[in-house]
């Protein structure tokens, strides 16, 4: 045996998809002692949910499981029921109580995946911590450099903003180079039992879609009240805020031909307001509690930022305002939540994030003035 | 087992030949679990294994035992230490209207027979302690504690799983009323066991279904398990009469504990006298399964507790009632030695401990 050195150990992160399964099967194929692990996060056993899930059920605990004994490597679960409940699922209810529109992803990951998912690689000895994100990480010698993955339908970064640098130093993204066919080629090459698993878009922790029912039976529901438009007048009446956020069509009582869109939801009062289109468009908002993956850029500062997934980032200066971030677009976008995530990129690289703070200021538009513009344009022969 | 597979095959409660056959081994393997208990052999009733037995000894004679009795509830006594599977039975006993009474253990896991006797009341109908604890490895004084239960008349029952083939028993010299034992506990296969009762008791069945183990256990027997069984139950006996494995073993219990708790911030779990083979132990600081883990890549299988409830993170209730608080109750990991551990494992094991704990506790 002399000279023979063991091969790196790497801890695997397995949520039962084809994703993290693929990476796992690339790291075995690279030569990595692999160790997968997969955390319990929600307890669905005895439920209808606990046939089939997207996340960390029992059923895809049992598919990490069937596809580490296909490739010959050790598999673990670990409990975090309790941390996930009290850190992402009542975040997640509280939110809706207030009025907030939350990220459970995000939470989910700088709370509790990577911490407890780094300190099991320490305690087994490995080296690394590799996930099955559609991301890219590189360990340059000025310090970890985080981007999007390649495929633009896929990219996850918006996700992982909230990773501290010290964490993105241990871990590993060994698919963001890739797109999902060719995750999946990989898959049925390595012979993955979940191969052709499909994708779920459900949060992983309501599998069954059904989102309201989930909240209002947690104490997350928010109180009835009106729906008024641009003028304070009232559309209509709701039976909880919960099922309101900022941007949102659907629910808006229709008048006059004019589509509204949630502008803000008031939980203490009940009351939503909503306008016009034009009323949603902000060019300024507010991030807080923010983190910085490369050291803090000089405000102010060019940047993009992102601030849902599955959108664009758009082109911003950003810069202090006391303890938060004050950000300016060059253009309007619609829909900013508080509550939600606000990711910063360079290009495609991840420079940090936080949370989109309470709307303080009122809308761009004046949309009073709007309707008599456009009454009066309307009039025009 | 081999063997019967090849050759046993029949279904044993068939006329023909074969089933005869069948029949015959089945029988003589009733006999070396008679043998084994001390027992005749018109009192053990084949199991699926140690779950189904407790449930069916336990609720079984319970049920039997309250009749048709009216006036105050019918009470079951017992204590915290017991397997999940005496617990969860004894919960299913409480939703049928029986009230559970508990006999406290000391902290180092050892019970009276004085606290039973204090514990024990006139409408006690059974008593189920375990003759062995399956996480410490404590071993009872039987006789003593079914003394004191029976004051009032009680039955008594005793989950036998984790003494059976490796201490002696004796039913009659230990005056109980039904046991409890499994095959895989004494090296035998796995989904198999059998349930002990005094003849003249009834214990009402839980299965229903054919007329097999005498209208006591409905179902076609499994055939294998039970020549298995029987063949694991013959070489305990032999060995338990020859008396140097037990000794031996337990040596080499003592020497890996010694080392073990060389370990800086090691302590033990359980006192008094144990069964040969079981040591349970934790390391201050060091989560009991991330060392388990860490032990397994080292190719070393231990244990944090019962089978049954790994994978969760709830404390085991045994070391909680101890009086440990919940953080040092998920330190423990139980090592369990047999017939075929050397002392050359002993030090394996010992050496991969220290290095597997010391970098638990640096992951943070």
């Amino acid at each position: 045996m002399s000279g023979a050195s063991p091969r790196p150990r790497v801890v695997v992160a397995m949520s039962g998809g084809v994703d993290s399964s693929t990476a796992a099967g690339l790291l075995c194929e690279q030569g990595f002692d692999v160790i997968g692990v997969t955390l319990k996060l929600y307890d669905a056993s005895g439920t209808a949910a606990s046939i089939g899930g997207r996340c960390c059920s029992p059923r895809d605990i049992d598919d990490a499981r069937a596809t580490a004994a296909r490739l010959g490597f050790p598999h673990y679960v670990l409990d975090e029921v309790d941390a996930f409940r009290s850190a992402v699922i009542d975040d997640f209810v509280d939110a809706h109580r207030v009025g907030r529109t939350p990220n459970p992803c995000v939470r989910c990951n700088e709370r509790i995946k990577f911490g407890p998912l780094l300190r099991f690689a320490r305690a087994v000895g490995a080296e690394a911590l590799a996930t099955g994100h559609y991301a890219r990480l590189e360990q340059t010698a000025d310090g970890p450099v985080l981007r999007r993955g390649v495929d633009p339908d896929k990219d996850q970064a918006y996700f992982l903003f909230g990773l501290r640098p010290t964490w993105l130093a241990q871990l590993r993204f060994p698919i963001g180079g890739f797109d999902k066919d060719e995750v999946r080629a990989h898959a049925r090459r390595l012979g993955l039992p979940n191969a052709d698993k499909p994708d779920s878009v459900q949060i992983c922790f309501i599998p069954d879609g059904d989102h309201r029912g989930f909240v209002e039976a947690r104490g997350g529901a928010g109180r009835p009240g009106v729906v008024l438009d641009e003028r304070g007048e009232v559309l209509g009446e709701h039976t909880g805020t919960h099922l309101f956020t900022i941007g949102q069509r659907k629910g808006v009582p229709a008048r006059d031909g004019v589509r509204r869109f949630v502008v803000s939801v008031d939980a203490e009062t009940g009351v939503v307001r909503t306008g016009p289109r034009e009323a949603i468009a902000r060019t300024r908002f507010e991030v807080e509690d923010v983190r910085w993956i490369v050291p803090v850029p000089a405000a102010p500062a060019r940047l993009s930022v992102q601030i849902r997934h599955h959108a664009p980032a758009r082109a911003a200066t950003v810069a202090a305002d006391g303890d938060r971030l004050a950000v300016t677009l060059d253009d309007s976008v619609e829909g900013v939540a508080p509550g939600q995530a606000a990711v910063f990129f360079d290009g495609d690289r991840v420079i940090g994030g936080g949370w989109i703070a309470d709307a303080g200021d009122a809308p761009m538009v004046d949309v009073a003035r709007l309707r008599v513009a456009r009454a009066d344009a309307s009039s025009a022969p | 087992m081999a063997q019967a597979m090849g050759e046993v095959w029949g279904n044993p409660s068939s006329v023909h030949a074969v089933g005869r056959a069948a029949r015959h081994a089945i029988e003589q393997a009733r006999h070396e679990v008679a043998a084994l208990v001390g027992g005749d052999v018109e009192e053990i009733v084949f199991t699926s294994g140690g779950t189904e037995g407790d449930n069916l000894a336990i609720r079984g004679l319970a049920i039997a035992a309250r009749g048709n009795r009216v006036g105050a509830k019918a009470r079951v006594l017992s204590s915290p230490l017991e397997h999940p599977a005496v617990r969860a039975a004894l919960a299913e006993l409480a939703r049928e209207g029986f009230v559970i009474d508990w006999v406290a253990p000391d902290p180092e896991g050892r019970i009276t027979p004085e606290a039973v006797e204090a514990a024990v009341r006139p409408e006690t109908v059974l008593v189920t302690l375990a003759w062995a604890n399956h996480e410490l490895g404590t071993l009872y004084d039987l006789a003593a504690l079914s003394r004191a239960a029976k004051r009032h008349g009680a039955l008594f029952h005793s989950d036998a799983v984790q003494a059976a083939g490796r201490v002696p028993i004796d039913v009659t010299a230990a005056g109980v009323d039904a046991l409890t034992l499994t095959a895989h506990k004494l090296y035998g296969p796995k989904g198999v066991g059998a349930v002990w009762v005094r003849r003249g008791l009834f214990a009402h069945p839980l299965v229903a279904g054919g007329h097999q183990e005498r209208e006591r256990r409905g179902g076609t027997e499994n055939l294998l398990g039970i020549v298995g069984f029987g063949a694991a139950c013959r070489l305990a006996r032999a060995e338990l009469a020859a008396g140097a494995s037990s000794a031996r073993v337990a040596s080499l219990r003592d020497q890996l504990e010694a080392r073990l708790l060389a370990i800086p911030g090691a302590r033990r779990h359980g006192g008094g006298a144990r069964v040969p083979g079981t040591s349970n132990v934790a390391f201050a600081g060091a989560d009991g399964q991330l060392v388990a883990i860490g032990l397994d890549l080292e190719g070393i299988c231990v244990s944090n507790g019962a089978a049954c409830t790994s994978g969760s993170i709830e404390p085991s209730p045994v070391l909680l009632a101890l009086g440990l608080p919940p953080a040092a109750a998920r330190e423990a990991v139980r090592f369990s030695l047999g017939r075929d551990t050397t002392s050359a494992d002993v030090d394996e094991v010992a050496d991969a401990v220290a290095r597997v704990v010391e970098r638990v506790r640096g992951a943070g």
